[in-house]
């Protein structure tokens, strides 16, 4: 039995981007279904994968084509309000050879609608592996759905197979949610936030600092209560990209309807997140003044340090973050971060390296191992950050820190000292 | 139409039995899958998952994979787990991935068998059935390869095929063995519930086998041919003619006498509540199931039903004062002039009996 693998920043770094070892590289060996880590296997698992992200357009209804087995988790979804609005063509061994069922759909559209008692404004149909590799043409599949029944289609792709594809499934399905929109006369003052499926948590400084810019209102997905609110997305004059598997849709919007767009990254080196805001000022045409919310997160994490002193963490990825650049935000903050379960790419391995500078010592681990499987926690880490990491030291203090109402900016920052200070005093302080 | 699925989701799929039966065998299995169906399985159907460790993996398959047919990768990465963690065998469960592509699963079992040197069983499960198809495939397959050897019957002995969470709402065999405890037995093994391959390769020990749900009794007819061991069809059931302790229509019969009443859950198990409930109450009871339903074990009148629009009919024919199912059918018996006592069946809505 071999101990879970591990490799340190340094290492790491000096081995390169393009020298992975094989047990982070998930490509090259099974994948462990961690208990702490079971959203990555499924893209319609938990939190918003494909389904429940498809959902999010108000007053839809979805239909769900696949195989029992692909549907099965949807229960999950049941206690959250969501059983009104799945239905499922379930198919057999034949329909899954032949692509006979394909022909049924429009059919099933029909019969479904007969049993809700108001016209739900899209049916979102959601495919799955078998329709990846039958190359089912669903954008047609769509439109006969729609001549047939009178109410839009559009397809939520829940291709786990195309998963490291450059537009993944739920790269697809954020495309897919915004593509009901209409071209309309767009107003000056009004942008979108887009990159989430809920909204921003209420307090974030983005909101104040668009506002001081003269925006008056922002639309964001996650807070659209019914359909009429959701197509005035398309009057926006501009929209903030705050998750990069949103970019896709973005591009179709500034195609489609002609509303340009700006690309955030959600990041917690207070510096840099102060360098973004001063940039995004300088494209929007105002001036950002956001020197208040800079001096109260550093005003937190001065405090969050004096009270607990240079805590040593271990960070996982199910989180509001990237885990290594929130893990190098640690380690300049004078923290020690010892161990990051996580996912290495050329994405982030930026910040790999200036980590390796500062905290070579630092083990990454691999959740999609299968040796992680034989993972025992290291004593000397004192907090976990991430709902993985908290399942892996489960008897330390811990912050899930990956609440749906979303985080950004200064406010990130702010929001995870909290929840870790909160975490540490409910354990009745640092071990 | 039929197929359509209106007012439940999706039943637990046959690659989620195979795993069920695989789960604590000690073996190395592998969903033959993109990362969905593993998701499925230990995020849903598999509730042990969070307490009790075991080697399952995705085969983590990519389009190129699936398109350019890379069996010899799949066994490569099979193969190495094999250096990684001890077991002693291999298991490899098929989804709807290899089965669209036609993988030829008995080549990559004997492909896996040369490369690791290790039993390997392949599942030819494609997520389309029903769990007990695959739960039915796992055992058959695990007592065909590693139950061969005649060994001396223990007196007292007995030996439960079908305790898995899905046929039974349990996460261990506690329950199970304590109310078989009473039925003289002096000691209980329930095949892959808190036992591994070991008792499997045992299993001729065993004086008697209960099968406690219909995908164990192709397993037991087989030990039976080999080595003569008797079993019995039925379900854990003390002197007091209680069950395992589950939802309101189990632990009481009150308001039942006299009625007419149709019992939904896995075969073995409703056949047992039919029992209590007519020699309790007085009823006139119908087995019904969405599941494998046993010709020998039926009685004229049991259902097996295809889909909820079965099961609606059978609520709109006026035959059944009481229907007593899982909660996740109230959504298809709303309107009909029966009551609706829920009896909670893991396969159907994950409920586990601790959290009723």
């Amino acid at each position: 039995m071999r101990d879970a693998y591990y490799i340190t920043a340094r290492e790491l770094a000096e081995n390169g981007c393009e020298h992975l070892p094989e047990e982070l590289d998930s490509s090259k060996h099974m994948i462990y279904s961690s208990p702490a880590t079971l959203d990555f296997n499924s893209p319609g698992a938990k939190g918003f994968g494909v389904k429940r992200a498809g959902l999010v357009i108000p007053e839809s209804v979805m239909l769900l084509i696949a195989p029992g087995c692909c549907g099965r988790n949807t229960a999950l979804l049941s206690d959250l309000g969501y059983d009104e609005r799945f239905f499922y063509l379930c198919l057999d061994d034949t329909d899954i050879v032949t692509g006979r069922y394909v022909n049924k759909i429009p059919e099933a559209c029909k019969e479904l609608l007969e049993e809700l008692d108001y016209t739900p404004s899209v049916i979102m149909l959601c495919v799955t592996c078998v329709d990846a590799l039958l190359g089912t043409d669903m954008e047609r599949v769509c439109r006969a759905c729609y001549e047939l029944t009178g109410v839009k289609a559009a397809p939520a792709y829940m291709y786990a197979l195309t998963r490291e594809k450059r537009l993944p499934p739920m790269g697809l399905v954020r495309k897919s949610i915004y593509s009901l929109l209409e071209a309309q006369k767009r107003r000056s003052n009004e942008c979108n936030i887009l990159g989430f499926f809920s909204a921003l948590d209420d307090k974030n400084e983005l909101y104040s600092l668009l506002s001081s810019a003269g925006i008056k209102k922002i639309h964001e997905i996650g807070r659209c209560k019914t359909f009429e609110e959701y197509k005035e997305l398309s009057r926006a004059n501009f929209s903030i990209v705050l998750n990069s598997e949103a970019r896709a849709a973005a591009q179709d919007m500034q195609e489609r309807l002609g509303i340009p767009f700006i690309e955030l990254t959600r990041m917690y080196r207070l510096d840099k997140i102060h360098n973004q805001y001063r940039l995004l000022g300088q494209a929007i045409g105002a001036s950002l003044d956001d020197s208040a919310y800079y001096e109260s997160a550093k005003k937190k994490i001065d405090d969050f340090k004096a009270r607990y002193g240079a805590v040593t963490f271990a960070v996982g990825e199910s989180l509001n973050a990237d885990s290594f650049e929130l893990s190098l935000a640690l380690c300049e903050y004078g923290f020690r971060v010892a161990e990051i379960y996580g996912t290495v790419g050329e994405r982030n391995f930026v910040f790999v390296k200036k980590l390796a500078e500062i905290s070579p010592d630092t083990r990454i681990y691999s959740n999609l191992s299968p040796t992680m499987m034989n993972y025992t926690p290291a004593k000397e880490i004192q907090a976990a950050i991430g709902a993985d990491a908290c399942y892996y030291h489960s008897g330390i203090a811990g912050a899930a820190f990956n609440s749906e109402a979303q985080v950004f900016g200064y406010r990130g920052a702010e929001v995870l000292f909290d929840e870790l200070s909160e975490a540490i005093d409910k354990k009745g302080g640092v071990s | 139409m039929k197929k359509l699925l209106k007012y439940i989701s999706p039943l637990a799929p046959d690659d989620s039995g195979a795993c069920s039966v695989l789960y604590e065998m000690g073996g190395i299995t592998v969903i033959c899958d993109a990362g969905g169906c593993a998701g499925n399985v230990c995020g849903f159907d598999e509730p042990r998952w969070f307490e009790k460790r075991s080697a399952l993996f995705s085969a983590g398959l990519r389009d190129m994979d699936a398109i350019l047919g890379r069996d010899d990768l799949l066994v490569k990465k099979l193969a190495k787990i094999t250096q990684q963690i001890d077991a002693p065998f291999t298991a490899i469960v098929g989804t709807p991935v290899p089965a669209v592509i036609a993988t030829d699963l008995k080549a990559i079992e004997r492909m896996a068998m040369k490369k690791t040197a290790l039993p390997c069983i392949a599942l030819g499960t494609d997520g389309t059935g029903l769990y007990d198809h695959g739960e039915e495939m796992a055992y058959y397959r695990l007592f065909e390869m590693f139950a061969t050897e005649k060994l001396d019957v223990k007196k007292g002995k007995l030996g439960v095929i079908g305790a898995t969470p899905l046929n039974t709402g349990e996460t261990d065999s506690v329950r199970i063995k304590e109310t078989l405890d009473k039925s003289g037995f002096e000691k209980i093994v329930c095949f892959g519930m808190d036992s591994s391959l070991e008792e499997v390769i045992k299993a001729s020990e065993c004086e008697r086998l209960l099968v406690i749900a219909p995908s164990g009794i192709k397993a037991a007819k087989l030990m039976n041919e080999r080595f003569g061991t008797p079993f019995d069809a039925g379900y854990p059931d003390d002197s007091r003619g209680v069950l395992l302790p589950g939802d309101d229509a189990v632990k009481c019969t009150c308001g039942l006498k006299g009625s007419r009443v149709l019992i939904i859950h896995q075969q073995f198990y409703a056949n047992a509540l039919r029992e209590k409930y007519e020699r309790l109450a007085g009823c006139d009871v119908t087995v019904g199931s969405f599941f494998m339903m046993d010709k020998d074990y039926m009685r004229e009148g049991d259902i097996r039903f295809r889909d909820e629009d079965d099961l609606a009919k059978a609520a709109a024919s006026g035959k059944y004062d009481i229907i007593c199912a899982d909660k996740r059918f109230s959504r298809v018996l709303k309107g009909f002039d029966i009551k609706h006592f829920p009896l909670q069946h893991f396969a159907v809505s994950g409920t586990l009996n601790r959290d009723i």
